[in-house]
């Protein structure tokens, strides 16, 4: 047994040595590549900044005319100014990109065995905001891989374009699906355009599905889907979807959703969803609430009790003086953060 | 007799060379699991989307809570600090837990506070009294400074739970120092898998040596202690490659306290910080994993390597073996009080895989290596053993370890290259070789008081803690809270 720990530890030693060896191989051939890639992107990095301080304008011919190797030396630049530029210049860059060939390399990627790949050219096809990629991208959003698939709603936000809004709604549906917080932040950006679709979702048997649009209804600003929502509210099976319901309800801002909201304050309804109302109707804005709110200052469930009074505070004068009438800690609470030191504080 | 003795000698003897060869693989295997884990995050940096988060209306907002006691000489900068983090929206809340010195006095002047009356729910408990809750006045309410009575620090992050407005809360030390996009990459998982991310640690290095300018460690370098040193690459291979190779197998059980994230709704479903472990941060992972996997969710508590958070480690042998006892002294009393989860297949990879490596090669690990200190010459004296065995011995339990350390160093060196100096590199080498003499066993019979201390109920008493700062060299003198019960 102990020939074979012989041979075993000259191994071991061996690799004693190669490991450190290898730290030094690593670490100078890192700083040779990086000297190499410094020098070649050097040149590029200055006409991407000459390009862009001339909003795009002027400069596109010296961009498309860098040599391949440099360009590449360059990329992570210009693909992060990529990310950050708008209007004009966005625009102008993406035409370098696009005579450069890089969205038909990107197309051809998305079918590439590679996740890494795949997730890159979806990236790279939503940085450029290339609305014809829009159908393949969509095709990943039932990829294998986790992380491809987050890359194409992101992918799919970035380009807005609200085709791509029920094929995305249809992906929550799935048993692996993609991630709801992404998904809503990608519906936002399609616009109004999606609205329609949304407020369709939400007769969807999925709760994710009908949490998601609710949200990104709210967001939108969508006051013409008041009356879906609130039927949600009052009607769904799952409490999320209510509280959903319920907390974009408020955001909207709109007359019809105050009654629905005031219906979801008592009990029967669950404690979290009528301190999500007691919150949304403080969020709303309409004096009409502070009556029912006001009824709800010394609830037995600290959360409505503490929502209820600073949605009074958010109210304003008739909110106020109807948290000057009580006197208990959440009254005491709200009424502080009035005080001229503590505006802002909240 | 003689025989049976030498017998029994010899397998002894045995036993603990193949438990160096398990153990030190064990270590392997997890670095390879974690190099893996590198080289796919590394791939993926560039489609991350960092950025996307960052401007989004919809990530979740986050609480970052952080106990103080006695950190009147950093909490300024520290908090400075952390209101400079890279996140669209979080809010910090300090809990000064009783502090003797100015730490309070320091925060109300800096940050102009002012009294609010707050109410405090109880939705997770705390054993203390919270005295006053503050904020900067006029100010957005991005900071809250709460005063409690001394209760501990798990008593002071349940009472910072208890008023964490937001959806996710990260746990800080006062004495930490966070890259700036550090909550942007532990917050990312809950975006990108929210159904079934309940936890995500991040990785924790050490300050000593480094510069630190406006909150923000600007340029790495190794320790001048050669005792720092040691830790440096001792915390590379254990915290670093080996919480990385088990979030890659599905088995985090240790989030340090330094540096994690939790869902604020689970927290309070399981109760928050257990006051009864000095351990709090490792049992509350624990406590979770019991919480999920009996509740049948389909869960995840991750690990991520990068960016990091920066905290300072003991330079005092005496500071170290306090801090070593508290942690093994901690792993002793998770792993008593949650036995029953130990190869219990109801709790998945967590009961049949993690917490048994963490009894077999992390309780026992220092028992056995002051076993093999006895046993080893004992053997030799008695002839159970001859000399050929214990070079072989020798070489598996120290030059097997110092292999696994090189190996560590050689993966940070591949992937995230954070001590750019050869002359730091080399001194990482010097101080993977001296790890093996003197350093190793000194720390293993701190451990085993630890756990000796946990098992006889002794009360756990968390030390002083001398500390130097990162930007000046004079000391200051921290006395720690100490825990009750245990």
């Amino acid at each position: 047994m102990f020939a074979v720990f012989g041979v075993a530890i000259l191994v071991l030693l061996g690799v004693l040595v190669g490991t450190a060896a290898g730290i030094i191989v690593v670490r100078v051939g890192r700083r040779v590549r990086g000297k190499r890639r410094a020098a070649l992107a050097a040149g590029p990095r200055r006409a991407l900044l000459a390009f862009v301080a001339e909003n795009g304008e002027e400069g596109s011919e010296d961009l498309i005319a860098i040599p391949d190797d440099a360009w590449r030396a360059a990329l992570p630049a210009a693909l992060g100014l990529l990310g950050k530029l708008r209007g004009d210049a966005h625009s102008a860059l993406v035409s370098v990109f696009l005579h450069r060939g890089a969205a038909r390399a990107a197309l051809a990627d998305l079918h590439a065995r590679s996740a890494v790949r795949r997730a890159r050219a979806a990236q790279l096809l939503g940085d450029l905001e290339l609305r014809e990629a829009v159908p393949q991208i969509c095709e990943l959003l039932t990829d294998r891989d986790h992380e491809v698939r987050v890359v194409a709603v992101r992918a799919l936000g970035r380009i807005g374009d609200a085709k791509a809004a029920w094929r995305m709604i249809a992906s929550l549906d799935l048993r692996d699906p993609v991630p709801s917080l992404l998904a809503t932040q990608a519906l936002v950006q399609m616009g109004r355009g999606a609205e329609v679709t949304l407020s369709a979702a939400l007769d969807h048997p999925q709760a994710r599905v009908r949490a998601v649009c609710l949200d990104a209804l709210g967001l939108l600003g969508a006051t013409g889907a008041v009356s879906r929502m609130a039927r949600v509210l009052a009607d769904d099976d799952i409490l999320d979807v209510r509280v959903a319901a319920a907390t974009n309800l408020g955001r909207l801002g709109a007359r019809g959703a105050l009654q629905p909201l005031i219906d979801s304050l008592d009990p029967p309804h669950p404690d979290a969803l009528r301190a999500a109302a007691a919150r949304a109707l403080g969020d709303l804005g309409a004096p009409a609430a502070v009556p029912p709110l006001a009824a709800h200052l010394d609830d037995g469930e600290f959360q409505i009790a503490h929502e209820a009074a600073h949605s009074l505070r958010r109210l304003g004068p008739p909110g106020i003086a109807a948290l000057k009438e009580r006197d208990n800690d959440h009254c005491r609470e709200a009424l502080a953060l009035l005080q001229p030191d503590l505006v802002g504080a909240q | 007799m003689r025989e049976v003795v030498l017998g029994v000698l010899r397998g002894a003897d045995y036993a603990v060379f193949g438990y160096f060869v398990a153990l030190n693989s064990s270590y392997l295997i997890m670095i390879v699991l974690a190099s893996v884990e590198f080289a796919k995050h590394l791939r993926r940096a560039a489609f991350a989307g960092a950025d996307d988060m960052f401007r989004s209306p919809v990530t979740l907002p986050v609480t970052v809570i952080v106990p103080a006691y006695n950190e009147g000489a950093g909490i300024v900068a520290a908090v400075q600090a952390m209101t400079a983090l890279r996140y669209p929206r979080f809010e910090i809340v300090v809990v000064d837990d009783g502090s003797s010195d100015d730490t309070f006095e320091k925060l109300r002047e800096h940050f102009d506070l002012v009294e609010v009356p707050r109410v405090v729910p109880a939705e997770v408990p705390y054993q203390s009294h919270v005295l006053s809750v503050h904020v900067p006045r006029g100010e957005k309410g991005a900071l809250t400074v709460v005063r409690k009575t001394n209760g501990g620090k798990a008593d002071a992050l349940n009472v910072g739970i208890n008023l964490a407005r937001h959806p996710l809360v990260c746990m800080v030390d006062a004495d930490s120092v966070l890259d700036p996009d550090a909550l942007l990459s532990v917050a990312k998982p809950f975006g990108d898998d929210p159904l079934r991310v309940a936890a995500c640690g991040g990785v924790v290095r050490i300050a000593n040596g480094c510069k630190v300018v406006a909150g923000r460690v600007v340029d790495v370098r190794m320790p001048r202690s050669w005792l720092v040193r040691v830790q440096v690459v001792e915390y590379l291979r254990a915290f670093l490659m080996s919480r990385t190779g088990w979030s890659r197998l599905g088995g985090v059980v240790v989030i340090s306290g330094a540096f994690g994230v939790f869902r604020r709704d689970l927290l309070v479903q399981i109760g928050g910080m257990a006051h009864d472990t000095i351990g709090e941060d490792a049992e509350l992972v624990v406590r979770l994993h019991h919480y999920l996997r009996d509740r049948g969710d389909d869960y995840r508590v991750i690990f991520v390597a990068e960016p990091v958070s920066w905290s300072e480690a003991p330079s005092t042998w005496k500071v170290l073996g306090s801090q070593r006892r508290r942690w093994h002294r901690g792993i002793a009393e998770i792993l008593t009080k949650h036995r029953h989860m130990v190869f219990n297949p109801r709790y998945g990879r967590i009961g049949l895989v993690a917490l048994p490596y963490y009894l077999i090669f992390e309780l026992l690990a220092p028992f056995v290596e002051l076993a093999a200190l006895i046993l080893l010459p004992l053997g030799l004296w008695a002839d159970a053993i001859d000399l050929a065995f214990a070079w072989r011995f020798a070489l598996v339990a120290y030059g097997y370890g110092l292999l696994v350390s090189l190996v560590a160093l050689f993966i940070e060196e591949v992937s995230f290259h954070r001590y750019p100096r050869w002359s730091d590199m080399m001194r990482g080498v010097v101080a993977a070789v001296i790890e093996n003499f003197g350093y190793r066993q000194v720390l293993a019979a701190w451990q085993v008081w630890g756990a000796v201390a946990a098992w006889h109920g002794r009360p756990a008493v968390w030390g002083t803690m001398h500390r130097t700062g990162f930007d000046t060299h004079e000391p200051t003198e921290v006395e720690t809270v100490g825990i009750k019960g245990g």
